[in-house]
């Protein structure tokens, strides 16, 4: 990907992001003080599955991007380096289908 | 790599404190701490895939003293994180630099982001 198509990239997701981030941990702390059955009730509306599962695959999409500018800025050995992006594109995309894959089967 | 002269950047126990350098850095900090909470979301609901019993459990561990202290660092991060970014939106589009206006607008997500962790917690958690 070349670094201008990231950065614009990275301007969108994080433009789709902060009204998700907002809403799903609104709806976090309303549910810390709800039991299971409400739980699953909530999580069960379709509309609260399709955002969390885009906040996820947008959510490590744009920390993928962030984490590998870190990297860029403070590791200077460029196998490290190169290793670190590696495990950070897997992570993050691993996480996102494990919610997807719950949101199928599980939930 | 011993012959790189390239500048390294930031070095942050060198430079003097600015309310931009500030921001800058706690900007990076809470979107790693968003990250965090990115996966706490995610263990939430392994949890309540686990079913209900695991589920208390973890309502238990969440409502607990560190939890609340978590769920609340958690959402200043993200708050912080969120107007902070509207800030770097604002100067991508090439507005805000002079060094007042930077000053005064870092200012104001400071205290905003802590308003609106308390009204956003008080909301969500049925007190107001």
């Amino acid at each position: 990907m070349n670094e201008t198509r990231q950065w614009i990239l990275h301007r969108i997701s994080a433009i789709i992001l902060a009204p998700l981030f907002f809403w799903v941990y609104f709806s976090l702390i309303s549910l810390s003080k709800k039991n299971y059955q409400e739980a699953i009730y909530f999580f069960k509306n379709p509309v609260f599955e399709i955002f969390t599962v885009i906040l996820f695959f947008v959510g490590f999409f744009h920390a993928k991007i962030s984490i590998s500018e870190i990297f860029e800025d403070y590791i200077h050995n460029k196998k490290i380096k190169d290793v670190a992006n590696i495990l950070a594109l897997i992570f993050s995309m691993v996480i996102p289908v494990i919610i997807l894959i719950l949101f199928i089967y599980k939930i | 790599m011993t012959d790189n002269q390239n500048p390294l950047s930031p070095h942050l126990q060198i430079y003097r404190w600015h309310i931009s350098s500030l921001l800058s850095i706690t900007h990076r900090i809470s979107g790693i701490i968003n990250l965090f909470s990115l996966i706490l979301l995610f263990f939430w609901l392994v949890a309540l895939s686990l079913g209900e019993n695991n589920y208390e459990l973890f309502l238990l561990v969440i409502n607990s003293f560190i939890g609340k202290f978590i769920l609340i660092g958690f959402t200043w991060s993200m708050i912080f994180h969120i107007l902070s970014g509207i800030r770097h939106l604002v100067w991508d589009m090439g507005y805000g630099f002079e060094i007042k206006t930077a000053n005064i607008s870092g200012i104001v997500i400071i205290t905003s982001s802590l308003i609106l962790t308390v009204i956003f917690w008080l909301l969500g958690r049925g007190l107001i």
